[in-house]
């Protein structure tokens, strides 16, 4: 539950220029507690001690800086530094209720409100009560009782990290990329399936080319990577015969027409498969 | 519901309002001097923290009231405790007793006791009256060593502690009622002394009260004459403590006759001083085991010299053993004791100078190999070693503050490390540029000047000229390319101070209240270029620095004092061109900068808010803000009068009875607005009221707990806006900050809600009010699109003065902050910060303006429309997340001014923090969007290499395919 603080301060407009002397709008809110009862004149000690917890193993490693301090309205400032003990002891508190803060450069504390109380109808010391309190709500809102006696424990929040990572140059993450992944994948093929379909064995090679063959696949993928499907295209083009003055379809060596349509044959996506195939075979 | 893409940038956007410093980023772009300020010389000791161990740290209670301990062979912070939570002026006492784990120390009306290596408490009591002196009782009927404390309370009564060393419960407690000024405590093996003043001011007489160390009792009483000679405390130089035979000490007010009394006795004796002597100081050990024996060194206007005396433990005479001759230059002697022996060692211009206390035979002498020659030692501590086994040998450690206020330690002769510890207590601070080379600029002026052909034949000569750089450029280029690789600092070339492109390198000028002025390069991790001692400013009072301005174009820089003092001195070398002393009485409450018709000028404000005629070409153009002696606020115009100009008071504006002015706040000089408009989410503009003579003024009345904020026109005196907080705590921190079209104040409040449901609430707060020029968006106010307008003028709208319309919001604080400022960029495009010092944890936090957003909305998700303005949901409570601590895991002490200057690169903020500790950052509050920061040079070239390989050996390889494919042999 949160509460909304807003004061919304209007901004005078329409105020009169002798008026405008001083007029404070937009009060946020008023004084709840009267000032301290300066009267009472009673004085206690209020000891905070510092646990050791599996967010703070050892309370033995905080900086001395540490402290806490003690604050009401016109309490003036009270602080009280981290001792050997893990304690943080307060001197002299006079009665009310504090907000009770342990700052530290390492760790983070849960705030705490302590109720410094003449107890019922006593005229006895005073009597320190605590509870956890939440900041942005009602003072009254109090969490938890913490015991008060023997030192009221502190609750570590954990420890504070002041510094943002970097982000490191990590090969992993390069490679989980899906466009790294894509190219790696049909580098693969590329590589890897001549040497597969050369290792077949001639019969079931013979009968996948021939499957190849009559794939329509075929003839789409040929022709969209310009390469000769059932038509003639530009990879069917013999540079050797055309400066020959020779037409490899009409005239040429069978040799030539046979290499050229068996490399058709085989179904290769690519010329270098094609190289790759035929050098094999030769 | 949000559009999934809305709710994605709202996640996006909630954490890049935060952008932490990264960790390779320390000592890069921030530099941190951790000080502990100057050393106090009574309460300044080595001491070693375990029994057994021969290692010794280096401890002091410095003049801000810093207590810590410094390892002797690095020079660095152990641990520092600011005692009193904010800077004092000196004064508190700190002793350790030998062999003992801890060290005790007072200051004000509290006792305390640390654990000599963590610097954890022990205990810490807090007393009725004054603290006057602290002393350890060496000596008790147990183990246990306790503390002596000795109080003033309320002037009327003398009071003495026993404290129980482990806890600091009172063993017991001997009090006095007199009107007695209590002075020293000091104690032997069987008796404690406490050492007061009694009678009048015009002839103090000493009184000695004689107690018992186990009750407290008192044993006897003995009243010393002194002649009048003593007028006042600080007359009676010496109570010699835990030495075998304690001594009081005195001199009449004209040096010529040293008076010592051994404690305990009743008779005095007297010792002739050399003539001309100023000033006198005794020097003893501190031990009970150590010889009797006390060095009295006495200042001549020019020179030093010293004797050496003996006290007699049976007949308590004192004689006097040898003397050292005189030497020029302030000098210092410190005493060290090992054993019964006595060492005294003398800290010279030129010379470390060992003796024993038996005899006049130097022990050893060093040369002093000291780098800095004008500075010599004022005080020092010694830590005196004799080596075991080797005829003679001693090693000596001694910490010495120099005149310029740095502390040294003198290691055997040669320096070990300096600590610049005079810049603690910086009083005022500014930025810099460093001033370009003047001899390019004249050489193109003189090209400009003359005829084209000379001017042609001019400028070859010097390209000929500058060849002879050509080489050491040459040789420079292989570490710069390293360097630029590898990420690291390119060193400015040889130690020259040279501008950058990206405007970070500039330099940072410290007022101290020693009197001492700093420029620090802070591209350089805020290297000390320069230090200079303006003023010697006497021991208890200070350099009240009202106003510090730099002339860019004259490369000087102006500081006026509040004595009528001034100085003008060079910003490259910090070369004084002028200067004048303070003066004994205060004559300026401020100083204020000033736009005239011959340049921005420094203007001092008299006391009581007038300012003296100034000639016509030194009139300035604004009207300036001066407090008046009934705390009113006055605005005063200059009108001209012939060839001067008188200054008048055009308006003046006295705060309601009980209210007194906590806290005022301009906007920064350099505050410009990039946009006169805030862009709505649904395409409307709200246009800032952008007033560039404004200032906040936060009042405060004390007995009704209330805060009044009020903006004032500076122009008129018109309130444009006010708010009245009530609950408020005036004597915690109150500080509000201005810039663009908003501001923010900060304070203790505990109060309830007024909207009836009985809510308390109790914590910091910071409440922050936006301006806008209109209530409704697109919307331009009475004043519309007028290119000028008059705040004096008469305004023909029904609706009377232009007064803002305004927004505001208050966020709960997770705890208090001071020192606010706001960052500054060069073109103000860059969203800004609010930064401010958290005085409890020690860190300087950077808090983005897009929190403090008055018109987050509250209690629900923001539109669609809000969101895509940036507005998060309202949350009440701003915790610090580390992550926005700019000063990260950095423990920066008793900041109390934080100033900020924009960088030539407009994403970034030059930020310095000055008061106790000094620490200097740079801040992108909206990313570094201009430069390529934290970008892996390493990995790009490795890539690059990576590619180049790959191409190299899959080439050939390809082309062999291609080829053979070419050749591939008919079928």
């Amino acid at each position: 539950m949160h509460l909304n603080l807003a004061s919304l301060l209007g901004g005078g407009r329409g105020l009169g220029q002798a008026a405008a002397l001083l007029i404070a709008l937009a009060v946020t809110a008023t004084a709840s507690t009267s000032p301290q009862q300066h009267l009472q004149r009673q004085q206690t000690s209020v000891t905070l001690r510092i646990p050791a917890s599996h967010l703070l193993p050892n309370p033995g490693v905080l900086p001395p800086s540490t402290h806490a301090t003690l604050s009401a309205l016109g309490a003036g400032r009270a602080s009280a530094p981290l001792t050997a003990a893990n304690t943080l002891v307060f001197g002299n508190v006079s009665a009310g209720s504090y907000l009770v803060d342990v700052h530290c450069a390492t760790h983070a504390f849960a705030p705490l409100r302590v109720d410094v109380v003449s107890p019922d109808g006593g005229d006895g010391g005073l009597v320190v009560r605590a509870w956890e309190t939440f900041r942005g709500n009602d003072w009254d809102n109090k969490g938890e009782a913490v015991p008060a006696d023997g030192g009221i424990e502190v609750r570590v929040l954990g420890q504070k990290n002041y510094f943002m990572e970097r982000s490191k140059f990590n090969a992993f993450s390069i490679l989980k990329n899906p466009m790294i992944l894509l190219g790696l994948v049909s580098m693969c093929i590329f590589i890897g399936m001549p040497y597969l379909v050369d290792n077949m064995d001639p019969e079931m090679r013979a009968e996948w080319e021939e499957r190849q063959k009559t794939n329509p696949m075929n003839g789409i993928m040929g022709a969209a990577t310009g390469q000769p499907g059932a038509s003639s295209g530009v990879g069917n083009f013999d540079m050797a015969a055309f400066l020959a003055g020779t037409s490899a379809k009409k005239g040429g060596s069978d040799g030539g027409a046979a290499a050229a349509s068996s490399a058709a044959d085989s179904g290769k996506a690519t010329s270098g498969k094609g190289g790759e195939n035929n050098r094999k075979k030769r | 519901m949000l559009p999934p893409q809305l709710s994605a940038l709202l996640l996006l956007a909630l954490p890049s309002a935060v952008r932490a410093v990264f960790k390779d980023e320390v000592g890069h772009i921030d530099y941190h001097y951790e000080l502990l300020g100057v050393p106090q010389q009574e309460t300044t000791f080595f001491h070693r923290p375990r029994r057994d161990e021969k290692a010794s740290l280096l401890y002091t209670l410095s003049d801000v009231g810093v207590l810590g301990a410094v390892n002797p062979s690095s020079g660095a912070v152990l641990w520092r405790q600011l005692l009193n939570g904010t800077i004092t002026e000196g004064g508190g006492f700190a002793r350790a007793g030998k062999g003992e784990g801890w060290v005790a120390s007072a200051l004000g009306q509290s006792v305390h006791a640390w654990d000599a290596i963590t610097g954890r408490n022990r205990f810490w009591t807090d007393f009725g009256g004054e603290v006057k002196d602290l002393e350890i009782m060496e000596m008790t009927e147990n183990e246990r060593k306790d503390v002596l404390a000795l109080f003033d309370e309320d002037g009327s009564s003398t009071v003495l502690r026993r404290l129980n060393a482990n806890d600091g419960s009172v063993v017991w407690e001997f009090r006095e009622t007199s009107k007695d000024i209590p002075l020293q405590v000091s104690n032997n093996v069987g008796k404690v002394f406490v050492i007061s003043l009694r009678g009048t001011p015009a002839a103090y007489n000493l009184k000695v009260t004689v107690l018992d160390t186990l009750t407290g009792k008192r044993l006897d009483e003995i009243v010393i004459g002194t002649k009048g000679d003593v007028h006042s405390k600080d007359d009676v130089m010496f109570v010699g403590a835990n030495s075998a035979a304690p001594i009081v000490a005195w001199t009449d007010a004209s040096h010529r006759q040293l008076h010592v009394n051994a404690l305990g006795t009743k008779n005095r004796q007297d010792f002739a001083l050399a003539d001309g002597t100023v000033s006198v100081e005794i020097h003893a050990p501190h031990l009970v085991q150590s010889q009797p024996h006390f060095l009295v060194h006495s200042k001549t206007a020019t020179g030093n010299r010293a004797a050496v005396y003996h006290v007699d433990l049976k007949t308590n005479a004192i004689t006097k053993a040898y003397e050292l001759p005189l030497l020029p230059g302030p000098g210092a002697f410190s005493t060290s004791s090992s054993g019964a022996n006595v060492y005294f060692t003398r800290v010279t211009e030129r010379e470390l100078i060992l003796f024993s206390s038996a005899s006049h035979g130097v022990l050893t002498r060093w040369t002093l190999e000291t780098k800095d020659s004008k500075a010599s030692a004022v005080h020092a501590v010694s830590e005196v070693v004799k080596k075991a086994g080797t005829e003679g040998g001693f090693a000596i450690r001694s910490a010495a503050v120099t005149t310029n206020d740095d502390w040294v330690l003198i290691r055997n002769g040669a320096l070990a490390w300096t600590r610049p510890e005079g810049m603690t207590g910086a009083v005022a601070a500014t930025f810099a540029e460093i001033p370009e080379n003047e001899e390019l600029a004249k050489s193109l002026e003189q090209e400009a000047h003359s005829n084209p052909l000379a001017a042609y034949i001019h400028r070859v000569k010097r390209h000929i000229a500058d060849l002879v750089y050509l080489p050491a450029y040459l040789n420079s280029i292989p570490t710069r390319i390293i360097s630029s690789v590898l990420g690291t600092d390119v060193p400015s070339a040889d130690g020259k101070l040279a501008r950058d492109s990206f405007g970070f390198h500039k330099l940072a000028i410290l007022a101290t209240r020693r009197g001492m002025l700093y420029g620090l390069d802070i591209g350089n991790s805020g290297k000390i270029i320069w230090s200079e001692r303006v003023f010697e400013i006497a021991k208890g009072s200070k350099w009240n620095v009202t106003g510090i301005q730099v002339q860019e174009d004259a490369g000087r820089i102006v500081v006026l004092g509040s004595n009528n003092d001034h100085v003008v001195l060079k910003t490259e070398t910090g070369e004084i061109i002028d200067s004048k002393l303070p003066g004994p009485e205060l004559a300026a409450q401020s100083a204020a900068l000033v736009d005239t018709s011959s340049g921005a000028r420094l203007i001092p404000v008299g006391l009581d808010g007038t300012i003296r005629d100034l000639p016509s070409n030194e009139t300035p153009k604004q009207t300036i803000v001066t407090r008046g002696l009934g705390g009113e606020i006055k605005g005063v115009v200059f009108v001209a009068n012939g060839t001067s100009a008188h200054g008048s008071t055009a308006w003046e504006f006295s705060l309601p009875s009980g209210q007194r002015a906590v806290s005022v706040a301009t906007r920064p000089s350099h505050d410009v607005v990039a946009s006169i408009g805030r862009v709505l989410g649904d395409r409307t503009v709200r246009y800032k009221y952008l007033n560039p003579n404004t200032v906040v003024v936060a009042a405060a009345d004390d007995s009704a707990s209330t805060l009044t904020v009020y903006l004032l026109d500076t122009v008129s005196g018109q309130i444009l806006f006010s708010s009245k907080h009530e609950g408020v705590d005036t004597g915690k921190h109150i500080e509000c900050a201005l810039a663009e079209n908003w501001l923010v104040c900060s304070f203790f409040g505990q109060y309830t809600f007024k909207d009836g449901s009985a809510q308390s609430y109790k914590g910091y707060q910071v409440v922050v009010s936006d301006l806008y020029e209109s209530d409704e968006a697109n919307d331009r106010g009475p004043l519309g699109d007028a290119a000028y307008s008059s705040s004096l003028g008469p305004i023909d709208t029904p609706t009377g003065v232009v007064l803002p319309s305004a927004v505001s919001q208050s966020f709960i604080l997770g705890g208090p902050i001071s020192a606010l400022q706001v960052t500054q960029t060069r073109q103000g495009i860059s969203s800004r910060q609010v930064l401010a010092y958290l005085p409890e944890t020690h860190g300087i936090v950077g808090i983005p303006r897009m929190i403090l957003e008055p018109r987050r909305p509250v209690g629900r998700d923001p539109t669609p429309a809000e969101a895509e303005e940036g507005l998060i949901r309202y949350t009440p409570v701003i915790e610090f997340d580390p992550k926005i601590v700019i000063s990260h895991e950095r423990d920066v002490l008793g900041v109390q001014n934080i100033i900020t200057s924009p960088a030539t690169v407009e994403s970034t903020s030059l930020v310095l923090a000055c008061g106790l500790d000094v620490f200097g950052t740079r801040v992108a509050p909206s990313f570094l969007f201009d430069i390529l920061g934290g970008f892996s040079k390493g990995s790009l070239i490795g890539t690059v290499l990576a590619i180049t390989a790959g191409v190299a050996v899959l080439g050939p390889m390809v082309r062999k395919k291609q080829i053979n494919m070419r050749w591939k042999a008919p079928m």
